[in-house]
């Protein structure tokens, strides 16, 4: 939780998951920490299950075993009507998730074959860090090091904090991916012990970012800006997760160029293509996932906007591959 | 009742049905009647939540004379709302940061502030659960279920249910005289994705070839096979109706690409999942175009797709919907006056029953095998799909 104490290393914090053997957020081989929390609902979200700050209750189905061998969710202490069975149809059980959205840890613990299961879990700094530490000797060879994702990490600043402080004080390299939509104080205590900043920038015009990520992006570009201007010796990669019909157009692209080019400090803008593979998390999650129809930016869009980044930065490399 | 009903609200949640102006007018006089004053709260509960949102106020005074202005009009004096659910309302906090906020709270405080007595809300099956949640904390509700596929549990017939049908028959007959020109297979998809009622109903009524439904899971080689024979004698077309929710056998799936997300909508609707967890219907459409091209491969005849879709749930309310409608409103009022809250009503004929919310959740009403309308097809010789 977000409050100063005297060991922050004992620092408890909500997180979602730890992944290892990460290639694409940051350089080298690098152990991504994802944190529960997100400032933004981004439709085409691919961490739905990182998005709400407390862990959650998840359900596939496909491992239920259902009712006439176990049934243990339809009885007590389970709410009456969040789980049921139709029937006429198998007897594998049914989530009804307007009346299962206060089920938590409790519920999940009914379950005998993790069918019912939780998204997140509450850790400590040093926890967190011990289980990083083991991929140590591939941060060594490869330059990798410690990333924070979420979700959006900064939104747990304190636990954000003193987790990469105390990757710093170990010799571990540190990164984050953000959004940016927090308040600047956020970033103030973050910044400081953070050596590259992944950061999006999803939709140049404020209107439209609101729509498509629940929130403007005034914000997000003020504290952009004056991340750059006040961390100067701090490394800054630009990304946009690229969807077609959304955000793939040339003006896009080069609005964020213009905005970031006058940075020394910014050393890349990447491209993100859309993709879908978290979609079997909202189903577990039993939510909507408004982006079904889809579809991947075609290769030709993506060389297209590519070329316009290269341009930018004076240099020339492959294509992309979507 | 502790202290006599004085003043009742009427909202609607979820999209538009024909029919949704008959409710209320209902309501309205009934209400009247017994002297009580009628309120609509504007688009679901957002008229009560986001009062800000409205220049002219979130609640409506609805007056037996507003009402008879909008006779058989189409659309809905008081709006929908199918994304609000006051137990995670959207916000954005002074932070800027998107947040889910539990309103419900201050919702019920709001009703109580606007000496709201009781709450009639017309609704389809996933709004039934959020007002049983709201029940259980205190809101004096009763339901009035819509559905345009009739697939609302405990009730013989949801009101909108009708004139889907009557214009899916309408619709069905001009694709024909389409088909029949043209000398090729129509396929056409309508409204149904746990429940084949409309497909079955409306198939039937205009003597289709073929009707495919969720509860029958189909063999496209035995439609293949009844399309032949049909094409054999004198016939040159052909007119399949297939339900949006209608799956192939295990066994039988179809060769082509399967639809890219095998998953679901997911679930704010109860049976919204399918045997794996997933959702059973990946996007309007793709029922039809499945059974198009798949056809078009089994048997020598050109076939096209065509989606009733969304144009069923739309348009004027037919005369057994605007009866169903006036009944189902003034029912809901009878359940308020006998102190009978927390209560779906219910058309059992030749009765209008209340039937508490916690049996009308988490059911779906589909065809039984020994439905009358599945007798009735297959001795007009119309093929199943089994």
């Amino acid at each position: 939780m977000d409050v100063l104490i005297a060991n922050p290393t004992s620092l408890k914090g909500n997180v979602l998951n730890i992944q290892h053997f990460c290639t694409h957020d940051g350089p080298g081989i690098r152990t991504t920490v994802f944190l529960k929390a997100c400032s933004l609902r981004c439709k085409w979200c691919s961490n739905p299950e990182s998005i709400h700050r407390r862990p959650e209750l998840a359900y596939n189905r496909a491992k239920c075993i259902g009712k006439k061998e176990c049934g243990l969710c339809l009885k007590p202490p389970c709410p009456e009507g969040a789980f049921y069975v139709i029937d006429g149809t198998d007897d594998r059980v049914y989530v009804n998730w307007d009346l299962a959205t206060d089920c938590g840890a409790e519920t999940a613990a009914v379950c005998p074959t993790q069918a019912l299961h939780m998204f997140g879990d509450e850790m400590t700094v040093d926890q967190v860090l011990a289980e990083v530490e083991q991929d140590g000797s591939f941060y060594r060879e490869s330059g990798g090091g410690i990333t924070l994702s979420g979700g959006e990490c900064t939104v747990q600043a304190d636990f954000c904090a003193a987790l990469l402080a105390e990757a710093h004080r170990r010799g571990i390299n540190t990164a984050i991916e953000t959004a940016g939509n927090v308040p600047w104080a956020n970033y103030e205590k973050v910044l400081p012990h953070v050596d590259l900043m992944l950061h999006d920038h999803k939709l140049t015009d404020p209107e439209r970012h609101k729509k498509w990520c629940g929130a403007d992006n005034s914000r997000i570009r003020d504290n952009f800006k004056r991340a750059y201007e006040t961390f100067p010796n701090t490394k800054f990669i630009a990304r946009t997760p690229l969807i077609p019909g959304v955000n793939d157009d040339e003006t896009h692209i080069r609005a964020v160029l213009a905005f970031i080019r006058p940075h020394p400090n910014v050393i890349d803008y990447e491209l993100l293509p859309y993709h879908r593979y978290g979609e079997a998390k909202y189903e577990f999650l039993g939510r909507v996932f408004e982006m079904e129809d889809f579809k991947s930016p075609t290769s030709e869009s993506l060389a297209h906007l590519q070329a316009i980044i290269d341009e930018a930065f004076g240099r020339n490399r492959a294509p992309i591959k979507v | 009742m502790s202290t006599p009903v004085q003043r009742i609200a009427i909202n609607i949640g979820g999209g538009y049905v024909p029919g949704i102006n008959s409710v209320v007018t209902g309501a309205v006089l009934a209400a009247v009647v017994l002297g009580w004053e009628v309120i609509g709260i504007r688009d679901g509960f957002e008229g009560l939540l986001f009062p800000e949102r409205y220049p002219q106020g979130g609640l409506l005074k609805l007056t037996p004379q507003l009402m008879e202005s909008l006779a058989g009009a189409t659309g809905c004096v008081l709006g929908t709302a199918s994304n609000t659910d006051p137990f995670h309302v959207r916000t954005i906090n002074p932070d800027n940061c998107v947040e889910e906020v539990d309103r419900s709270v201050e919702l019920l405080a709001s009703v109580q502030q606007e000496g709201i007595d009781a709450v009639i809300s017309i609704v389809d099956a996933p709004g039934l659960s959020i007002l049983l949640k709201l029940h259980r904390k205190g809101l004096k509700t009763v339901c009035v279920p819509k559905s345009a596929e009739n697939q609302v549990a405990a009730t013989h017939l949801s009101f909108g249910f009708n004139s889907a049908l009557s214009f899916a028959v309408e619709m069905l007959e001009h694709t024909r005289q389409a088909a029949q020109s043209a000398r090729k297979i129509a396929i056409v998809e309508v409204p149904g994705e746990h429940a084949g009622w409309l497909a079955l109903q409306s198939g039937t009524a205009a003597c289709a070839d073929v009707v495919l439904i969720p509860e029958i899971p189909y063999d496209l080689h035995k439609v293949a096979a009844t399309l032949r024979a049909k094409l054999k004698s004198d016939r040159t077309y052909g007119l399949v109706v297939v339900a949006e929710g209608a799956v192939p056998i295990t066994g039988s799936q179809p060769q082509s690409n399967t639809p890219a997300t095998d998953s679901l909508k997911s679930s704010l609707s109860p049976g919204a999942t399918g045997a794996a967890g997933s959702h059973v219907i990946d996007h309007s459409g793709y029922a039809a175009e499945t059974v198009a091209l798949e056809l078009q491969r089994l048997i020598n005849h050109e076939t096209y797709p065509l989606v009733l879709g969304q144009f069923a749930k739309g348009g004027p309310a037919t005369a057994v919907d605007r009866q169903l409608g006036l009944g189902y409103g003034a029912a809901a009022v009878r359940a308020i006056h006998e102190n009978r809250t927390g209560v779906m009503v219910a058309f059992q004929p030749p009765v209008l029953k209340f039937v508490p919310l916690a049996e009308a959740i988490n059911k779906v009403r589909t065809v039984p095998s020994d439905s009358v309308f599945m007798q009735i097809a297959r001795s007009l010789g119309i093929a199943l799909g089994d």
